[in-house]
């Protein structure tokens, strides 16, 4: 187990592509992890204090990382418990492992994720397991819960997995989706723009884009890429 | 001088005859480019008159020494200038931003989604007989498109305006509306389902839309739907209407997907209305130097691009950056607050042949020639065309182009490259 | 000055084929043999010595490659090289104009063509062109679906015509005459197209046929040192290959001494028999026949390359028709009375039946047409990047190497081509010829292409024995031309070792033909013309001054 705490504020944003593997590496190693500052790259020590607590592959992140980006990118396995907020990217990519985070994160969570799981007890921002730019597919698999809200674009292109908002969401969810799971026990705004497939529930209202034909247990749609995405209502 | 070319807005028009003291042919806005204005008399650092080269030098020194410099700005100056300001940002390992991020930085977003079936301004003047303007106010932001190339203009094909049908979607009834064949109001925030209503109703699916849309009826929008697929050449024009209000890339990447849809029944074209002269050039110059237009980060070495990010305004909000060089803009009086907080706290070097709200709080300022006036240049037309501003009277200022050379220069030999 | 010894050297252009010599540069220029002394000295022995390659189609600058990049940033996100004694250079297939120059260097190329500008952009053209090191090049302004030219064609007035050709050529700093899809894309302003050389062009009573024979016979007369070159009708389409076999038939009424007539290029795409998809299948030996039997028409491969490409011309049409087969995003632009531009991205697929065919025509045009009549290209970057012409030239070189490679493909592509029959394989003098001395000469440029007294110092050093090499040893053909020892641009070292190791600027060619014309008997219709441009003719097109270092070739 690795405990990291920032030494103080950061003059600039950080960029730490760090991963619960590092927590089983030599405390040498660990303290020599680069990572980027600004265009500067940096020992992991000159801008956090390190606490190494044996091999298991587990990284406690306490203090403000909300301006430390790229948590977890790519993680395989392991645990990363953020004790407060995180900073964009965190589980970008993810393929195993958990991440807890106890306060609220950045932008682009869990985005292009395909495996593990991330838990945020607080509110996300926009982009939620969204692909990034000029990608054609977002989320494959794997579990997102968020038990606040969430901003806009939520799982665009997914292509499986789950997001669970237990809170309300903004505009544009399932934009293009084509598999997987989102439900939102809240409100949220437009709803399964261009949607080809995967299911939405809903608990709350929501603005569904006029391209959706009611059935008996929901609507199908979008009827202008042929889609058969079903959009419900959470009970 | 005969046939000079403005440098106001994104009509880039180029019959402008100077005389040395004004234009003929200028609208309003371009005529107050053209008066003379007051200009910042002399290079200064922290309110002491110095030489160009002392500043451009302590200028130098501050980007060097940032962790990440914003290098902002850009849409007002010719290509020359942006170039070395986009290889600036790469030496320096800093953030490459351009206007274009606060207006039309949606319409790029949406064309890395679907790409965007376009055309010249000439293709409106000389074939479109339908003409949709959605969420712009040319009347006022661009006062001579419409009689260079959209309304009233006589083209090849089209000869004028009783061959145009043109129509006017917005929130409230512009000055332009008076110009429209129909116009139809939309309630703010509400594009994006009109678009993919109309969608809809071209591909067949009208059981899909609900009585109402976005304020507009269905029988209107079907009515919207007919006009449009039954012109034989159509131009789409759109604006800040779309880009700035809710939705933003996606209302945009939406009324694309809705122009490809018509292309497949008859001909259609979609152009952003953009602002800026030169805010195309500032996008396209970026784009082969470093291979993205806006949001540019060299912090690694090498570009990448993240709007969520790397823009002047995220950069700023996020504190993501400890110095910032400005470029023929004015962030301090456009920029929300939070920005603009950021933006007093760090080191500002400002390049500008105007004083304006930004040098106020600049440490040092650099003023410059004006361009297409003083020093010339290339320039990209809001569809691209590229024009070339010219030289019409001499200055002792030294134009952007000389500034940045110098100063790239500098940065080169501080970092010993 | 520079003396490289003791290299095998190969310059088919002057007869030279594996000979052991020394080659001397001075002032950027190939000389005698002159006083060594002082002089750097690189030793070249039992290594092949070459002309610097030439490509004569690479959509490398202009509104549409940056369209591309600016549209496609997944392809911008591969990181070539990071900054610091040179430029940062990224992308994966579309490349930054600093990565086109280095990756040109790094591969032995020293001079690329743009060949396909709409005039209105030239100037576009131009910045880009002259943001890309090292090598040298031109552009190609497009002439095919312009409004006065279709009229003059029309009216057979070719009086007028050299006089637009020339005019236009001085005004954007044109190289040479280029045609995309002549008439289909006017016709595309409403939704339609051309299907054969006889239809006619909606609006002006023209066909194809008389629009290509009218410019041939300006481009003629003009004495262009390029002829026209085309891209014919119903690119893309099953069954075009008998569209451009009418269309290379149309250079028989011509003649020229110095070279071709007619330049069809990246002819892969518009070889296909077949009547849809289903059936499509390789015209390459129709086609392959037809050159070989006349004299005054050449072609290049448009080799596509598995991947991925994006697809850029000014054939709207069919990029429309592209958008929807690929189910891919597509940028458009309609340009005023002149020409289009469409971009889509493709992937070309292995396992793809169509990629497959498509793959194996580009290389049965590659070995059996006359290394004198066809240049290696991919028409970048439609078929793929042009960094892949060592994996091309070594398939053509190495049989073992093709059945390898065509273990991938789908095996539909051993029904409906011939590829696998194809014993042949191409020599290093083939090779050479198809990458140096055949472009040069296809675009008149005599001092390039060659290793002769008088040609420009561009010379590659490349790591193996022209006397000692074995074609089935296709790894070491493709490691040295991937990996040259030396890249010499102008006189200046610019690789070593496959390393960039310095940064030169070329110059731009363009063409001055104006000496036998007047702009007088065009000028009323080029103020009517300019009544319906957005811009006025003043402004219209570059100056010399306004370019890096252009040299202006004089027609004739």
């Amino acid at each position: 187990m690795l405990v990291i705490r920032p030494r103080s504020d950061f003059e600039v944003n950080v960029e730490a592509e760090i991963t619960p593997e590092l927590a089983t590496k030599p405390v040498e190693e660990i303290r020599r992890f680069r990572v980027y500052y600004g265009n500067r790259l940096v020992p992991l020590e000159e801008l956090f204090d390190l606490e190494k607590k044996g091999d298991e592959e587990v990284l406690i992140l306490e203090g403000d990382f909300s301006r430390v980006k790229w948590v977890g990118m790519g993680m395989q396995s392991g645990e990363i418990i953020v004790k407060g907020n995180i900073g964009a990217h965190c589980g970008a990519f993810m393929k195993g492992g958990k991440i807890v985070i106890e306060g609220n994160a950045d932008d682009w969570l869990g985005a292009e994720m395909e495996g593990g799981e991330i838990i945020v007890k607080g509110n996300t921002r926009h982009l939620v397991a969204c692909p990034y730019w000029g990608d054609l597919e977002g989320m494959k698999g794997g579990k997102i819960t968020i038990e606040g809200n969430a901003g806009n674009y939520i799982g665009e292109k997914m292509c499986g997995g789950e997001i669970e908002i237990k809170g309300n969401a903004g505009d544009f969810i399932g934009t293009e989706m084509k598999d997987g799971r989102i439900v939102i026990h809240g409100s949220c705004g437009y709803v399964g723009g261009d949607m080809k497939g995967g299911e939405i529930l809903i608990g709350g209202s929501f603005e569904l884009v006029p391209a959706f034909v009611k059935m008996e247990d929901g609507f199908v749609g979008d009827v202008n890429v042929g889609g058969q995405g079903k959009v419900k209502v959470l009970k | 001088m005969r046939n000079a070319v403005c440098t106001f807005c994104g009509n880039v028009c180029d019959d402008i005859e100077f005389d040395g003291v004004t234009g003929k042919n200028l609208c309003p806005i371009g005529e107050a480019k053209f008066a003379a204005k007051r200009r910042i008399e002399a290079p200064m650092v922290r309110g002491r008159r110095v030489s160009y080269e002392e500043a451009i030098e302590k200028a130098a020194e501050v980007l060097v020494n940032a962790k990440r410099p914003l290098l902002y700005g850009w849409a007002s100056t010719v290509n020359e200038a942006i170039r070395l300001g986009v290889i600036l940002a790469e030496k320096l390992g800093g953030v490459y931003d351009q206007c274009s991020s606060v207006c039309h930085a949606p319409s790029t977003l949406a064309m890395i989604e679907e790409g965007i079936p376009g055309g010249t301004l000439g293709q409106a003047k000389n074939r479109a007989d339908v003409v949709v303007f959605w969420g712009c106010n040319p009347v006022e932001a661009h006062p001579r498109h419409p009689s260079r190339y959209s309304v009233m203009t006589k083209g090849f094909l089209t000869k004028g305006r009783q061959h145009r049908h043109v129509i006017v979607v917005d929130v409230r009834k512009t000055a332009t509306a008076y110009l429209a064949t129909e116009f139809y109001q939309i309630k703010p925030g509400y594009d994006y389902a009109v678009f993919t209503a109309l969608r809809s109703i071209i591909n067949g699916h009208e059981k899909a839309v609900p009585e109402e849309v976005g304020g507009i009826s269905k029988k209107k929008l079907k009515e919207l739907a007919d006009i449009l697929i039954n012109g034989k050449y159509g131009v789409i024009f759109y604006g800040l209407g779309l880009t700035h209000s809710r939705g933003q890339d996606r209302n945009v990447e939406n009324i694309v997907k809705l122009v490809q849809t018509l292309n497949r029944h008859t001909r259609y074209i979609l152009q952003p209305m953009r602002g800026h002269f030169n805010v195309v050039g500032a996008g396209e110059v970026a784009a082969w130097e470093a291979g993205y237009e806006y949001a540019i980060d060299f912090s690694r070495g090498y570009s990448r691009f993240l709007p969520s990010e790397f823009t002047a305004v995220e950069v700023l909000v996020r504190r993501d950056c400890d110095a910032a060089l400005i470029v023929a803009s004015d962030p301090a009086a456009h920029f929300p607050k939070e920005a603009v907080k950021r933006l007093a706290e760090i080191p500002v070097i400002q390049i500008d042949p105007h004083p304006n709200v930004t040098t106020l709080l600049a440490d040092i300022v650099i003023p410059s020639a004006l361009v297409g006036i003083e020093a010339e240049g290339t320039v990209y037309r809001m569809d691209g065309i590229p024009l070339r501003v010219k030289k019409l009277k001499d200055t002792g200022y030294w134009s952007d182009y000389e500034i940045l050379k110098l100063m790239l220069d500098k940065v080169i030999q501080l970092k010993g490259e | 000055m520079l003396h490289i010894k003791n290299g095998i050297v190969i310059d088919p252009k002057n007869g030279i084929i594996g000979e052991k010599m020394d080659i001397f540069i001075k002032d950027g220029k190939i000389v005698e043999e002159v006083e060594v002394n002082g002089c750097k000295t690189i030793d070249a022995n039992g290594k092949l010595v070459v002309a610097g390659g030439i490509d004569l189609h690479a959509h490398i600058a202009g509104g549409k490659i940056n369209t591309g990049r600016a549209m496609r940033p997944e392809e911008m996100r591969h990181v070539r090289q990071k900054t610091g004694k040179f430029r940062a250079a990224v992308g994966r297939t579309l490349l930054t104009s600093p990565a086109i120059g280095y990756e040109y260097a790094k591969m032995g190329y020293t001079t690329a063509i743009e060949p396909a500008t709409p005039s209105i952009y030239v100037i576009h053209t131009h910045e880009e062109l002259d943001s890309i090191p090292i090598i040298d090049k031109a552009t190609l302004p497009l002439f095919g679906n312009w409004h006065p030219v279709l009229r003059y064609s029309a009216d057979k007035d070719i009086e007028k015509l050299k006089s637009f050709v020339a005019w236009v050529l001085e005004r954007t700093k044109g190289y040479g005459v280029k045609l995309v899809n002549p008439g289909g894309v006017e016709a595309w302003m409403y939704g339609g197209n051309v299907k054969s050389i006889d239809d006619t062009v909606p609006g002006f009573g023209v066909t194809p046929r008389e629009i290509i024979t009218s410019l041939i016979a300006a481009v003629e007369e003009l004495k262009l040192p390029h002829s026209v070159h085309i891209h014919c009708n119903n690119l893309g389409m099953p069954g075009n290959y008998e569209t451009t076999m009418e269309t290379i038939k149309l250079a028989k009424g011509f003649e020229n001494e110095r070279r071709q007539v007619l330049h069809v290029t990246h002819v892969q795409f518009n070889a296909y028999t077949g009547s849809s998809w289903r059936d499509i299948g390789s015209g390459a030996e129709h086609i392959a026949k037809l050159i070989n039997s006349m004299d005054n028409v050449t072609i290049d491969m448009g080799q596509p390359i598995f991947g991925y490409a994006t697809t850029m011309t000014a054939d709207c049409p069919w990029q429309f028709e592209l958008h929807k087969i690929a189910k891919a995003k597509w940028c458009n632009r309609d340009i005023e009375l002149e020409t289009g531009a469409g971009i889509v991205p493709y992937v070309y697929r292995p396992k793809n039946p169509v990629n497959s065919v498509q793959w194996a025509v580009g290389l049965e045009l590659g070995l059996l047409v006359d290394s004198e009549k066809i240049a290696v290209s991919t028409d970048y970057p439609n078929g793929g990047p042009f960094t892949s012409y060592p994996y091309i030239v070594t398939l053509l070189m190495s049989r073992k190497f093709r059945e390898e490679e065509m273990k991938k493909a789908h095996p539909y592509m051993e029904k409906a081509t011939s590829l696998s029959s194809i014993d042949k394989e191409k020599s290093l003098e083939e090779v050479i010829t198809m990458t140096r001395v055949t472009p040069a000469k296809v675009l008149g440029m005599e001092n390039k292409g060659h290793l002769g007294v008088g040609a420009d110092g561009d010379v590659v050093i490349y790591d193996i024995d022209p006397l000692n090499y074995s074609s089935n040893d296709w790894q070491t053909i493709l490691k040295a031309f991937e990996n040259p020892l030396y890249t010499i641009k102008s006189g200046e070292i610019v690789v070593k070792d496959g390393e960039l190791v310095g940064e030169t600027w070329g110059r731009t060619f363009w063409v001055d033909a104006r000496a036998d014309t007047t702009t007088e008997i065009i000028e009323a219709d080029l103020e009517e013309y300019f009544n319906y441009y957005t811009v006025k003719c003043c402004n219209y097109g570059v100056k010399e001054a306004w370019l890096r270092n252009p040299v202006r070739i004089t027609a004739g």
